[in-house]
């Protein structure tokens, strides 16, 4: 073949993979309408599944779970709402592969978070990792992830301290989870304590989504904290005055407040119209309050 | 092109010789005795379960023919010989390679008509009708030919350079990729290196994308696919093939069969 020939070889190629580019653009804008409707796990029976993966079941286990972190990505992205195969997809992956631990963490975030954030199916987050403790007794920390499960999402708090003194008895357990667990059977729901969790997983993990809301959620407790002594200076402005303040800087001028207390990300709190302190709507943080509902 | 017409022909009727459409039987036997079953083992779903099942016999089928085939037309041809006495004849090398694609391409259609005809009378035995709606299913069998057709460029572009073995591995390897891609585009999401990334949304979209055929869940359904969507298809495939094609062409043209 001569130069030319190669020539016009290369630049049929380069224009024909142009143009399959630009129809692959708009095959998947059609492609998507007709997806859409299609999310389904064809084969929901964990048993089945690994009777087909015959020796290769920790492999298609890792495929699942590969999928299970694509679909709830692809959903999060999204802003859909609509999670229910998140569980047949982590109670197929769990029991192709009972020891893959990031199934067992990360899949009771994904499942125990309120919705937009997660599935919002604590009781299943709470299955998923009793199944994990069953096959992986030594794993102190699902112990550690039940407790924080069943503290922060389904409230149940004796079955948190549980979790955690179960878990503190591992030799290789945080040194704090037993006196976690005493003050949890104490004193059941507190700041202090979803401080104290919430400053734990932001200061080990290693992973950047988890470390974000770990720092959303440390933000908002003290939002919440701020907001209360706000509304204590209120409520004394309103002793004092006879009215409740409209503005934050009456409370500065009554002398109640040094200044003008600002969010964890500076933006400048205000007072409702019941005169109750309340993030900015300005402030990114006001978006997040309402993504984390029953946020502490 | 009267000479890439008689090529074809005769690549089809080599198939023909080589009982190739025997599968037909198989897949007969796959859909009556699915057609039987599907009522006593299963409840409500019988109609998605007979669709399901034959276009992915459809489909399995197609691509061993196309693959294993594909990759024996060119090779079988040096093997045997029979290429020389061809090429002493005024028959040009792409003339060849565009006939021997055109000669598998219509021995699929052949089968996979015949094997679409069986699906449609085990749908008629479990529905006892056929309804407007059941033409996604063709549309998906139409795609399943589409998809085939692009397999059969890939496999003769990899035979006209390499082993049969490697041929086929290439092939193979290159249409599980291709059933990736849109993972490959997921990846992006702030998961990966973002040079990566972008290296990944290059070759996804260089890629042959096998997903677009992928419409059997939808037809299961008896969803609507749009007719734009069935164009775009059919252009993509053309264009896809039209480029392996040449390049093919062009590396067979430069072979040495000495």
């Amino acid at each position: 073949m001569s130069a030319k020939g190669y020539i016009a070889l290369l630049l049929f190629v380069l224009l024909g993979f142009a143009g399959v580019w630009r129809l692959q653009e708009r095959i998947d804008v059609q492609q998507s309408a007709v997806a859409s409707e299609d999310d389904q796990v064809m084969l929901r029976s964990s048993k089945l599944v690994k009777g087909l993966s015959l020796e290769y079941a920790p492999l298609v286990a890792d495929i699942y779970w590969t999928r299970v972190v694509q679909y709830f990505g692809n959903k999060h992205a999204g802003q859909q709402l609509d999670l229910r195969l998140l569980w047949p997809l982590l109670d197929v992956t769990s029991v192709l592969d009972p020891h893959l631990m990031p199934v067992y963490h990360f899949g009771s975030m994904f499942l125990s978070d309120a919705a937009p954030r997660g599935a919002g199916r604590p009781d299943l987050a709470a299955e998923l990792l009793e199944r994990g403790l069953k096959a992986n007794p030594d794993e102190w920390r699902l112990y550690y992830d039940l407790g924080f499960v069943y503290y922060f999402d389904m409230k149940d708090y004796p079955k948190a301290s549980a979790a955690f003194y179960e878990g503190s008895k591992n030799p290789k357990a945080l040194f704090w989870m037993k006196m976690m667990a005493a003050k949890i059977a104490t004193e059941g729901d507190s700041t202090e304590t979803s401080n104290f969790l919430w400053q734990d997983i932001y200061n080990t993990t290693t992973d950047a989504s988890v470390k974000e809301n770990a720092l959303t959620h440390l933000q908002l407790l003290r939002t919440q904290e701020d907001c209360k002594h706000i509304d204590v200076a209120a409520d004394e402005y309103q002793k004092q005055f006879g009215r409740r303040p409209v503005r934050m800087n009456e409370l500065v001028l009554g002398g109640l407040l040094l200044g003008e207390p600002v969010d964890p990300l500076g933006y400048p709190y205000v007072l409702s119209e019941a005169g109750k302190a309340e993030i900015s709507a300005e402030s990114p943080l006001k978006k997040k309050a309402a993504k984390t509902p029953g946020s502490k | 092109m009267t000479r890439v017409g008689t090529v074809a022909l005769n690549t089809f009727r080599e198939a023909v010789r080589d009982r190739v459409l025997y599968n037909l039987v198989f897949f007969a036997l796959v859909m009556m005795a699915s057609a039987i079953l599907v009522g006593q083992i299963s409840i409500g779903i019988e109609q998605i379960v007979i669709v399901s099942l034959g276009l992915s016999a459809i489909s399995i089928i197609g691509l061993l023919i196309s693959v294993f085939i594909g990759v024996g037309l060119v090779s079988k041809e040096i093997d045997k010989r029979t290429l020389y006495a061809l090429l002493a004849k005024p028959l040009r090398r792409w003339e060849f390679i565009l006939g021997k694609f055109a000669g598998l391409a219509l021995t699929l259609t052949v089968n996979t008509a015949a094997m679409a005809a069986g699906l449609f009378l085990a749908l008629f035995y479990v529905k006892h009708s056929i309804e407007r709606a059941d033409t996604a299913v063709l549309v998906a069998v139409y795609f399943i030919l589409l998809k085939l057709a692009l397999v059969v460029a890939l496999a003769m572009l990899f035979s006209c350079f390499t082993t049969p073995l490697l041929a086929i591995l290439f092939t193979a390897g290159l249409y599980l990729a291709g059933l990736f891609v849109h993972e490959m585009r997921g990846l992006q999401g702030g998961l990966i290196d973002p040079a990566l990334g972008r290296l990944l949304r290059w070759v996804s979209y260089v890629l042959p994308n096998f997903e677009n055929f992928d419409v059997m869940g939808a037809a299961a359904h008896g969803r609507i696919i749009p007719a734009t969507l069935v164009a775009q298809n059919t252009f993509y495939a053309v264009l896809y093939c039209a480029i392996v094609l040449t390049v093919a062409a062009a590396v067979f043209s430069q072979r040495n069969l000495k």
